[in-house]
């Protein structure tokens, strides 16, 4: 049943496409979805939006569909809101403010139930990300749940990450906390129509300005208004291909080689890895800094000693 | 983790009208039964609900009309379900919907009509007998 599935996916079948979705979102037959397709497609422009219920999401991502169409690129929305923790239900409304031609081809928008305490995304989104890139969508626009401050996960799925603000929501305290700030590549106020909106701006940018070398662009955009949303995707763009070229202190790319650096360790432990274990020694001894870790785990990585592992 | 709910649905309003309360009463009855319920909102075009129905690879359909287009609208839902492979698909059809005219809506395919008055977890129980029977 899976093969016939996969053969009407492969003839870019849409409804083959839903009803792979719904197998991954089940978490059935996951490793058959793995092996057949091991990754997503080279090019594939993956983005996540975040930020907490009511900020707008839904909405900018519907501005965002409109300004990709524009530009003949076709997008696929994996929209996720909560699922009930007491009955399993869910109320998937995202689409809802997503507005889209019915008969435009070059849309698909699948809304997915997310369960409490899985980092405010569906379960399995790895696979479907798999599934839309394959299918052949040119970007994928990841919506969580309304987030909050330490629901990270999504840093792992997505190429960029636009967090998503608006003003009246706290003081400019708030901006120091950790979580989900630090994993933003790209910070959005939105309702810019808004009278508060260029202060929250001030105090975000202000913040940003204390750490070393961060370079985040913070943008003022309204999805009511379409404002500012053609400069919210110039960041996306100019972001991704700042990617693996800059490498400042406090770049989100060396960030998150660090906060990887763990997890490696503990595989190069596991596999037995000389060279490696050679490193961890070094680095847990404090004789190797960080930095030189990172950069003796890269040469080791480009001379194909080492695999990163999959997350 | 509980179990994934086995059900989607899809509740939408086709057409002029501008009320919801009772779809949302429903959409957060099935939720509380535990269903997955895709909320397509108000003032949708029979092809936008399709499309839905479609990308979102759901199990039924609930049309809410208050409107008195119900005889125009939901036929032309109904064709193009089937006309995009989707015949598999439960309809159900609530609002005020006049007696005389729900024979007549249940002749052209729809699953059931519910009416004012319904017990909302008559409308649960249904769908789940439909989808047991569907799986089974």
């Amino acid at each position: 049943m899976l093969d016939t599935l996969l053969e009407r996916f492969r003839q870019s079948d849409r409804l083959a496409l839903a009803r792979l979705l719904t197998l991954a979102a089940r978490g059935e037959q996951l490793n058959e979805l793995r092996s057949a397709i091991p990754q997503p497609v080279q090019g594939t422009r993956t983005v996540a939006i975040t930020g907490s219920g009511g900020v707008g999401k839904s909405t900018l991502i519907g501005r965002l569909i409109e300004l990709l169409r524009k530009q003949n690129q076709t997008v696929a929305v994996l929209a996720c809101d909560p699922q009930s923790p007491l009955s399993g239900g869910a109320l998937l409304g995202d689409r809802f403010r997503m507005l889209a031609k019915p008969d435009d081809e070059g849309v698909f928008i699948r809304s997915l139930a997310a369960a409490a305490g899985h980092g405010a995304v569906a379960d399995h989104l790895d696979v479907m990300l798999r599934l839309v890139s394959a299918f052949g969508f040119d970007v994928v626009l990841i919506e969580t749940v309304g987030a909050g401050q330490g629901d990270t996960l999504v840093r792992e799925l997505a190429d960029v990450v636009i967090l998503l603000l608006q003003p009246e929501t706290g003081d400019d305290l708030q901006w120091e906390k950790a979580g989900l700030l630090e994993i933003a590549d790209i910070i959005a106020i939105n309702k810019g129509d808004l009278p508060m909106a260029e202060q929250v701006e001030a105090q975000v940018r202000a913040t940003l300005g204390l750490a070393n070398g961060q370079q985040i662009p913070v943008i003022r955009v309204s999805a009511k208004t379409g404002e500012g949303i053609e400069a919210l995707w110039a960041a996306v763009a100019a972001s991704e291909s700042g990617h693996g070229i800059r490498f400042d202190p406090g770049h989100p790319l060396l960030r998150r080689a660090q906060e990887s650096l763990a997890t490696w360790f503990a595989r190069a432990q596991a596999d037995q890895h000389p060279d490696l274990q050679q490193l961890l020694a070094g680095w847990q001894q404090g004789t190797l800094g960080e930095e030189e870790a990172i950069q003796a785990l890269f040469d080791l990585m480009a001379r194909g000693g080492v695999t990163p592992p999959l997350t | 983790m509980k179990k994934k709910p086995l059900v989607r649905v899809v509740l939408a309003k086709v057409g002029l009208d501008g009320h919801d309360r009772g779809i949302k009463v429903v959409a957060r009855a099935l939720r509380d039964a535990g269903m997955e319920v895709i909320y397509a909102g108000l003032w949708q075009t029979p092809e936008a609900v399709v499309r839905t129905v479609a990308d979102e690879d759901a199990d039924f359909l609930g049309l809410s009309l208050l409107s008195g287009a119900h005889l125009t609208l939901v036929p032309r839902v109904l064709q193009l379900l089937r006309q995009a492979g989707l015949d598999h698909v439960g309809v159900l059809v609530g609002g005020i919907i006049p007696e005389g005219d729900v024979p007549k809506l249940l002749q052209m395919g729809v699953a059931r009509v519910f009416g004012p008055g319904t017990a909302l977890p008559d409308i649960v129980a249904f769908l789940r007998e439909r989808s047991g029977a569907r799986s089974a």
